[in-house]
């Protein structure tokens, strides 16, 4: 029986943690057709990020970004969540696994619980709020944040004190203090590992007196202070006082790069970016002068348009001082002070009325414990153990990793090996895609166009939400005088499951053809009324909502007449709209079921391998004659893979796979239709034939180039080479190299100067891999490393310290004053400032090297051909910095590698692989609904004026052969921007038609004019 | 094509306040593609008039339209039926559909909408500019096919003038001056020559100098 047992796979993947990083690789999994249990020990998903105020570095809010995530994971009917739940262990190999759970029991019922909060509101029992960081109070009875996915609360029993008040409110019955912890078994194929990171407790610190100063405070706290939804509501505000400070301190690396307390030698990769934020948004909340100092020690900018936000805020006021603060010291009765030496050498003083210690990330115990359960490696800082070549796959074959737990991270970095921890999964599980899903049967649509409107009215009490101050059964009987309806009703809870089964009934007893709902909000609740229509056979736009709850009830608690009385404007202006909305018409076309990658570099290899792992037909498209790209030049990493070697095998791989079609010498140079059935040609050398492709998705991965400079004698002297030059060199005549008695480099050549305001990201830590050969090569050897911030984020950290204690000298120096390079006769000489004496210091070198900039390739005709937006470096745009980071603006089109922003060979291929997998994703479905409430011109009064053309943030409105505009349904997002713009009003947006908007004011303003 | 800019909304409450009945008049074709008068303005424009006379406390309907050109006098005749209806029309079209439609309909009482301003492109969304001042004699082809007529501020046919500096005109700072952009474009064409050849008095016959204009073409005459 286990035999076969064993031999098959089962569809279902398990994802540990429901951060951003394991909603996103559950997501993905979904879509592509596996069903999916989350799994978080916490009663709800959301994770750090949830926490965040803004993220960098478009100052997004968090929450706004995260809770669509959150609401997309809470429906989807391929993601079972299960909360309050850990892993205890897994059994089985790759393809079936047998995971063991316990539940935890959260004592009140899921199924019942509509979360109207009354539990909450009566419960006497408080404790600190772990979510604002400990600097509120929250229930016993609470939901960890009003977002919170699944929207159900939770009684926290170690502060319950059993007294039953929760049980008597609740009018759902939800209530269960009988609960039991119960331990649950399930199949899966694979698992995904992404249950993130732990902070660094200061406490340990006992010069930062965190404890004991109340105005010292850890980033993660100050990012609640920032936060509307947290513990002030906004207010920049000191703990001890409640008072607006007016100067802040930021000490970075606190629990990073250390090692005397027990911390941690790593780099945490965020904290001087999120510092950086912090400072700018809270000089934004600062009602008068805010004065913002970031104590550092390397300002780690690394990614992709940080420099620019660092260079922002310098111009916006922000002290950035080079210096690592030893000791916070009270002064007066709760400012601190802060004492540092400065650039010059100089002993300052300082005295700020908050401080914040940029904490870094830190694995804790339960995630030590719970990799030892599930029987992956760790490596010596407790990450999961990755190599270069397959960063998201752990040690045990089947478990995959990504976000933090993999190493330090950023959000996209996480969102990123997300998707590509869920194409591995996809790519082992291939074989059983679609075998345990679930699939929803509806019946066909009525067809209600011979008919009048028939409205069906639905109020809600919300327990008592609504019907607490609302008058609800004056509001139903008010809504029966209207026109057209034909039903009303009242409810206790509308969105209960029993409820929608008794509006179904209701429904076709009266043969409704419209429904209004007068409840909460559309946000939370519009998808499943309008399932609810689907299941009777009713088009899901014959529906409308009322919000007489977050617009009314909540707000006009203290005039539950007037509120009453809105509560009847608001039902009379979804009636009147109601009997004016029109079924709109959602088709499916088919997908064509292959995919296209352009540019056969490290990334595209990896995305194009990962995609016919999947079972899909792939087209990869080289310009060279050779595959490899920028990799082809690069000998071995940082952490010793032998980059030739595992190119070979990548090729060779790639070459043999039967669903793999590969086009070298091939140009791009014709590129239509959209997603789903895009059709590209490509001309094919030598013989420069024509092809032509059709496809379903487009993968970008044409890399980038090394920067050759036009300074320090470079091309003048064979002495003087790039980091790139330097790995060749060695790889070639090591020998020669040997004997070099002193090697001097110098970083950020191209970078981070006017031309070029960014970090190129992966020329610190070349250099220090080319430093540290040199110095195996010959350990008498000086090697001299010039730089402006050694930027060895996260794990490269380890190198670092490395580097420096087998000798490598690091000088620092200014951008207004780089070092210099001449010849004296034969010899070459560089000459630099050192920043510690202050003054010019000359050498001799054998070698003089170049950390040269990483440099878009020339995508100008190929971006202008797919039509895809490019930064100013020539870098192309993802879709969302934070959260879409390998999605194109334009859909089914993605991005990797290179293409994107500089990376080290690792990133791009993690970034691959999420490529592959939205790719995989999007071609699993094998059809794509179009239409419903978009966007549609008639032709007749156009004038072809393209300001459609000029305003669709999509890119989507087009004049076609007929000379008129043509929005394509299949593209078009039904944002409304052309249809308020068009000077012709030829432009109308099904559902949001001009008629149903003029009666819902009409009924509205009804009597007023 | 011809660019128009809305006219002040106070203008137009003035040309009509006098009157119980007017139909907003809107043209699909130049001031439609330069937002100035197509059915959105007219719209946005009628619910302004509206909103304004509704709170003036005063009697006055206002109707809505759009011919798909003013300057031609089929389209204008679509209003022939219901022009009674009506004490004075307000033309969002340009100069010349405004008094074509007078022409038309002479008891009518025509107002203008817009403020006709001249031939040009759009330079990017929301911004027009100027490129030809129909002086019926076309010299782009010796000038590098930028005209002087529209581009130098004294229409001079033999520029630069003193005023010309790093590029910009002396009436301001973000006019380009119109012949430094001729002698940059001719000599990205290897044509400089042009300058070494002083350019003749210009006939103005075409121009205005000989009185309203009219092309009569027996070619395509019926």
């Amino acid at each position: 029986m286990a035999k076969s047992k064993e031999s098959k796979k089962v569809g279902a993947v398990m994802v540990v943690g429901g951060g951003v990083a394991g909603m996103q690789a559950s997501l993905d999994l979904a879509d592509a057709g596996y069903y999916v249990h989350l799994v978080d020990k916490s009663p709800a998903i959301g994770g750090i990020m949830a926490q965040l105020d803004k993220t960098f570095p478009t100052n997004d809010c968090a929450m706004c970004i995260i809770s669509p995530k959150l609401v997309e994971v809470g429906r989807h009917l391929n993601i079972n969540m299960i909360t309050n739940t850990e892993v205890e262990g897994l059994e089985g190999e790759a393809g079936n696994f047998t995971a063991k759970l316990i539940n935890h029991p959260r004592y009140i019922d899921l199924e019942k619980c509509t979360a109207c909060g009354e539990c909450s509101r009566a419960c006497p029992a408080t404790a600190v709020n772990e979510f604002n960081e400990r600097l509120d109070l929250r229930e016993a009875t609470y939901m960890t944040y009003p977002q919170a996915m699944p929207r159900g609360f939770v009684i926290d029993r170690s502060i319950c004190v059993g007294c039953g008040l929760c049980e008597k409110v609740c009018l759902a019955e939800a209530i269960n203090y009988d609960d039991k912890p119960r331990q649950t078994e399930m199949e899966v194929g694979a698992v995904i590992l992404a249950p993130g990171n732990g902070v660094f407790d200061p406490s340990r610190f006992e010069t930062y007196n965190y404890m004991d100063l109340p105005n010292v405070v850890t980033s993660l706290e100050f990012e609640r202070i920032l936060s509307a939804s947290g513990p002030y509501q906004g207010h920049l505000m000191r703990p001890y006082d409640r008072e607006e400070p007016q100067k802040i301190a930021w000490l970075q690396c606190v629990g990073s790069r250390d090692i005397n307390h027990c911390d941690n030698s790593y780099c945490s990769a965020v904290c001087c970016m999120y510092a950086i934020k912090e400072a700018v948004i809270a000089k934004e909340h600062a009602h008068g002068e805010l004065d913002t100092a970031i104590f550092f020690m390397d300002m780690r900018t690394y990614g992709k348009d940080f420099e620019l936000y660092y260079n922002r805020a310098k111009e916006e006021g922000v002290r950035f001082i080079r210096s690592r603060i030893h000791s916070i010291e009270p002064e007066g009765e709760c400012d601190l002070l802060l004492s540092y030496v400065d650039d010059q050498g100089e002993l300052q003083s300082e005295v700020f009325e908050m401080v914040v210690l940029s904490v870094g990330f830190e694995v804790g115990e339960e995630i030590i414990e719970l990799s030892k359960r599930l029987g992956i490696e760790l490596n010596q800082h407790n990450f999961a153990l990755t190599d270069t070549s397959t960063p998201v796959t752990t040690s045990r074959p089947g478990v995959y990793v990504c976000g933090t737990l993999q190493g330090p991270k950023d959000i996209p970095q996480s969102v990123m090996e997300a998707s590509g921890a869920a194409a591995a999964s996809s790519a082992l599980l291939n074989e059983v895609r679609w075998t345990e899903t679930k699939i929803k049967e509806l019946p066909e649509q009525r067809d209600i166009s011979e008919e009048e409107p028939r409205v069906g009215v639905f109020v809600c009490n919300c327990g008592i939400n609504i019907g607490g101050i609302v008058d609800v059964p004056a509001v139903r009987e008010y809504a029966r005088t209207l026109p057209n309806v034909v039903h009303v009703e009242d409810n206790l809870f509308t969105c209960s499951q029993d409820t929608q089964v008794s509006m179904a009934e209701v429904i076709k007893e009266k043969s409704i053809n419209r429904m209004v709902v007068a409840a909460c909000t559309p946000h939370t609740h519009e998808d499943l009324f309008r399932e609810t229509l689907l299941e009777v056979g009713l088009n899901k736009y014959l529906f409308e909502m009322a919000n007489i709850r977050n617009q009314d009830s909540w707000v006009h608690m203290s005039d539950p007449e007037k509120a009453t009385a809105k509560a009847k404007d608001l039902v009379r202006m979804s009636v009147a709209r109601a009997a004016l909305l029109e079924p709109l018409e959602e088709r499916m076309i088919e997908i064509k079921q292959r995919g296209l990658v352009i540019g056969g570099g490290v990334a595209g290899l990896n995305a194009v391998l990962n995609l016919a792992q999947q079972g899909f037909e792939v087209v990869l498209v080289e310009k060279e004659k050779e595959l490899g790209g920028l990799a082809r030049h690069l000998h071995r990493t940082i952490d010793g893979l032998d980059v030739q070697k595992y190119m070979n095998n990548l090729i060779e791989e790639v070459q043999t796979n039967e669903h793999i079609q590969v086009l070298t010498e091939a140009l791009v140079v014709g590129f239509s239709g959209a997603k789903g059935n895009f059709t590209t040609e490509v001309l094919v050398g030598p013989g420069m034939y024509e092809r032509k492709i059709d496809h379903g998705v487009t993968i970008i991965a044409t890399g980038a180039v090394e920067h050759k400079p036009n300074e320090y004698l470079y091309s003048e002297d064979d002495r003087v080479m790039t980091q790139l030059d330097l790995g060749n060199f060695l790889h070639e005549n090591s020998k020669e190299a040997a004997k070099w008695q002193r090697v001097v480099m110098i970083q950020c050549v191209g970078s981070r100067n006017e031309d070029n305001p960014n970090c190129s990201r992966v020329c610190c830590q070349g250099a220090v891999k080319h430093a540290l050969e040199l110095k195996e090569l010959n350990p008498d050897m000086e090697v001299i490393i010039l730089y402006r911030d050694m930027r060895m984020y996260g794990l490269l950290e380890d190198y670092y310290q490395e580097a420096r204690s087998k000798g490598i000298l690091f000088f620092r120096y200014s951008a207004d004053q780089p070092p210099q390079a001449s010849r004296n006769g034969d010899g070459l000489q560089v000459t630099f400032t050192d920043q510690v004496l202050n003054r010019p210091v000359q050498m001799s070198a054998d070698a003089l090297v170049l950390g040269s900039a990483t440099m878009a390739a020339d995508t100008e005709e190929l971006a202008s051909l797919l039509k895809l937006p490019r930064n100013r470096d020539g870098f192309f745009l993802e879709a969302h910095a934070k959260l879409r980071p390998v999605e194109c603006s334009s859909e089914a089109i993605y991005l990797c590698g290179t293409a994107h922003a500089p990376k080290l060979m690792s990133e791009s291929i993690a970034q691959a692989l999420a490529a592959a997998s939205k790719a995989g994703s999007f071609l699993a479905a094998e059809e794509l609904r179009v239409g419903g409430a978009v966007a549609v011109v008639d032709p007749e009064r156009c004038a072809a004026c393209l300001v459609c053309v000029m305003s669709c943030p999509y890119g989507v409105p087009r004049i076609n052969e007929d000379n008129v505009s043509e929005i394509n349904p299949a593209l078009c997002q039904g944002c409304g921007v052309c249809v308020s713009e068009c000077p012709g009003n030829t432009i109308h947006l099904g559902h949001c038609e001009d008629d149903q908007i003029s009666a819902n004011l009409h009924a509205l303003l009804e009597g007023v004019i | 094509m011809i660019m128009a800019r809305p006219k002040p909304i106070e203008e137009i409450i003035d040309e009509i306040k006098d009157f119980n009945k007017v139909l907003i008049a809107g043209c699909d074709g130049c001031v439609t593609v330069c937002e100035a008068g197509g059915v959105k303005e007219v719209q946005v424009l009628a619910s302004a008039l509206r909103l304004y006379f509704t709170k003036e406390n005063k009697r006055m309907e206002i109707d809505e339209t759009s011919l798909t050109r003013q300057c031609d006098k089929d389209y204008l005749h679509e209003l022939l039926d219901k022009i009674d209806d009506y004490d004075a029309i307000v033309s969002l079209a340009c100069g010349a559909g405004v008094q074509f439609m007078a022409e038309m309909y002479r008891k009518k009482p025509i107002f203008p909408g817009v403020d006709t301003c001249f031939i040009g492109v759009t330079e990017e969304r929301g911004v027009w500019a100027e490129r030809c001042q129909a002086c019926g004699q076309c010299i782009l082809a010796s000038t590098g096919g930028i005209c002087p007529i529209s581009r130098c501020s004294k229409r001079m046919l033999n520029g630069p003038c003193g005023g010309s500096e790093k590029g910009k005109c002396e009436i301001s700072p973000d006019t380009d001056c119109g012949w430094h952009l001729i002698y940059e474009r001719l000599k990205e064409l290897g044509q400089l020559d042009f300058f070494a050849e002083p350019t003749d008095p210009k006939d103005w016959v075409s121009s205005r100098d000989g009185g309203p204009r009219k092309i009569v073409r027996e070619d395509v005459r019926l």
